[in-house]
């Protein structure tokens, strides 16, 4: 494992990841290395069942139980910056995690004043 | 620099904010039972909630980053949500504790059914966090918290006894009959301690820097307001102690309920000193239980990385929005439960404390972080105060707990 691979884990893993207009997608919740031919970053994943397969058993059960399994994979190609947050050079929508959707949004929506600050 | 009118709402806002029912049931019963000499523990975490506010609104301010983020990246994942149960946790429990409060002091006032009063509370905070804005949720509450002003003066025509006050100001043990009544002091070092440090404070105002979008040059003032404003709200923690004292304790009353310390406002100006006292009380468990909904959201949707904030609309941001609506509605349907409010703040203040070093370890580290802070990380004054106050709340922490089994929930 060379020192980049390392210094990428600690400037990559639990991050905040934004898309191209700024909306925040999640946390770099796990990443994918291809060890072929030098350790490369493929992809990012997010969503809580990538970060937390990290854990211990019960910390996993109850964290599973708490904030759901999902996994959305983003291929490498498709980050623009790494910086203080992950900067991606698409929408939040065409990856599905977009929060204009799902029962959270569904609810929300409904009440008078939605719009508004 | 922002404009003195700012600065000078800040610091009532900060001033009107302090207190909430934490400090009522803990420093009125503090006074009662040991008179004036636990005066050096509202001093010594006065200071302590100074010192990391100021650490957590300087992060907030220099980064832009919110605390439960910095955790993260910095902890990871496991570690990160263990803090953030516990934090949220907490933050419930604080928050069923204000909405039980606020239950009872509308029973107080005008009488009627304890858990449709309860209702009617949630429903009144779910309305004021839905359709009020960040700045006037802060300035409505904070400024109308002033009420309690009238404890102050309260104090102050009751004659408080000078000198026995100054000598509460050097900690020392008190003149007791028994031994359990040194560890309920101990207790009530503690919970008074925790009560006025509770985690939610600088969590809400870490958070709060960024929805009121502060940048770096809001340093200053952020000393300001808490350097002023701090102190000036611990004057009525300090005074309904004072109450305790003067009032409450010669009558050999130990007012169990949040409210009954508005009768001492009411004993020295009549009715409107009674009306003074509950709108104070009113706004201030208000804020708080506001401020602990917001707070069990902000950390939730910054460790997911989630859209969070009252500057983002709820369509923009759902998750955060109905995060700290079910804060509300689990709080209430606790106190619906028929659970005792004094007991829920009890245990809320004793668990908050044994989850300070775990709310104050990330402060101290990210404003002492070079690589984070730049020229802006922590001096030697906040550097030696953080360590310091670090160790005592360490301390806090693991007494808290068994102090709380020896004397039976404080009842000694």
């Amino acid at each position: 494992m060379s020192e980049h691979h390392l210094d990428l884990v600690r400037q990559l893993l639990d991050r905040q990841v934004v898309d191209k207009n700024h909306v925040y997608c999640g946390k770099v919740d796990d990443i994918v290395i291809d060890l072929k031919g030098g350790p490369k970053v493929k992809a990012i994943l997010i969503g809580n069942g990538a970060a937390s397969d990290r854990l211990p058993e019960f910390a996993r059960w109850l964290s599973r139980t708490l904030f759901g399994r999902g996994i959305t994979k983003i291929p490498w190609s498709d980050v623009l910056v790494v910086s203080d947050v992950i900067k991606l050079a698409s929408d939040a929508k065409e990856h599905g995690l977009d929060e204009r959707r799902g029962w959270a949004y569904d609810i929300v929506s409904k009440l008078p004043g939605a719009w508004k600050k | 620099m922002k404009s003195f009118l700012e600065i000078f709402l800040g610091i009532l806002t900060a001033m009107g904010g302090f207190v909430e029912i934490g400090e009522l049931v803990f420093s009125v019963n503090a006074g009662v039972k040991f008179r004036y000499s636990l005066l050096w523990v509202e001093v010594l975490g006065t200071i302590g909630i100074i010192v990391f506010s100021e650490m957590s609104g300087r992060i907030s301010a220099v980064t832009q980053q919110p605390v439960f983020s910095y955790i993260r990246t910095r902890a990871g994942y496991g570690a990160g949500l263990m803090t953030l149960l516990a934090a949220n946790s907490v933050s419930l429990l604080t928050c069923t504790a204000e909405i039980g409060g606020l239950a009872l002091l509308l029973k107080l006032a005008f009488g009627g059914n304890y858990f449709l009063l309860a209702a009617l509370v949630l429903i009144g905070l779910l309305a004021a966090v839905w359709f009020l804005s960040f700045q006037a949720i802060e300035r409505i509450f904070g400024l109308l918290g002033l009420f309690l002003l009238i404890f102050v003066i309260a104090a102050l025509n009751l004659g408080p006894s000078w000198g026995e006050a100054a000598s509460g100001l050097i900690p020392s043990l008190p003149k007791v009959e028994t031994t359990s009544d040194y560890w309920l002091y101990g207790y009530f070092v503690v919970a008074l301690m925790s009560s006025i440090m509770l985690p939610y404070e600088v969590y809400f105002y870490a958070s709060g820097a960024i929805e009121d979008g502060w940048n770096a040059t809001m340093i200053n003032a952020n000393r300001m307001i808490i350097l002023v404003g701090f102190p000036l709200g611990s004057l009525l923690s300090v005074a309904l102690m004072f109450v305790g004292a003067s009032y409450f304790q010669p009558q050999m009353i130990e007012p169990q309920l949040p409210g009954t310390a508005a009768l001492a406002a009411a004993a020295v100006f009549g009715k409107w000193g009674l009306i003074y006292a509950i709108a104070g009380m009113f706004f201030a468990f208000g804020g708080a239980a506001i401020e602990n909904a917001l707070t069990g959201a902000y950390n939730l949707s910054q460790f997911l990385g989630w859209n969070w904030g009252k500057y983002r609309t709820p369509k923009d941001a759902p998750r955060f929005h109905v995060t700290w609506m079910l804060m509300f509605v689990v709080a209430a349907l606790i106190v619906m439960t028929g659970v005792d409010p004094v007991e829920v703040v009890e245990y809320s203040i004793i668990f908050a404390v044994v989850i300070l070093p775990l709310t104050y370890l990330p402060i101290l580290l990210a404003a002492a972080d070079e690589d984070y802070m730049g020229t802006f990380k922590n001096g030697w004054l906040a550097k030696t105060l953080g360590w310091l106050y670090f160790a005592i709340i360490c301390i806090a922490a693991l007494a808290a707990i068994p102090l709380l089994i020896i004397t039976h929930g404080g009842k000694g």
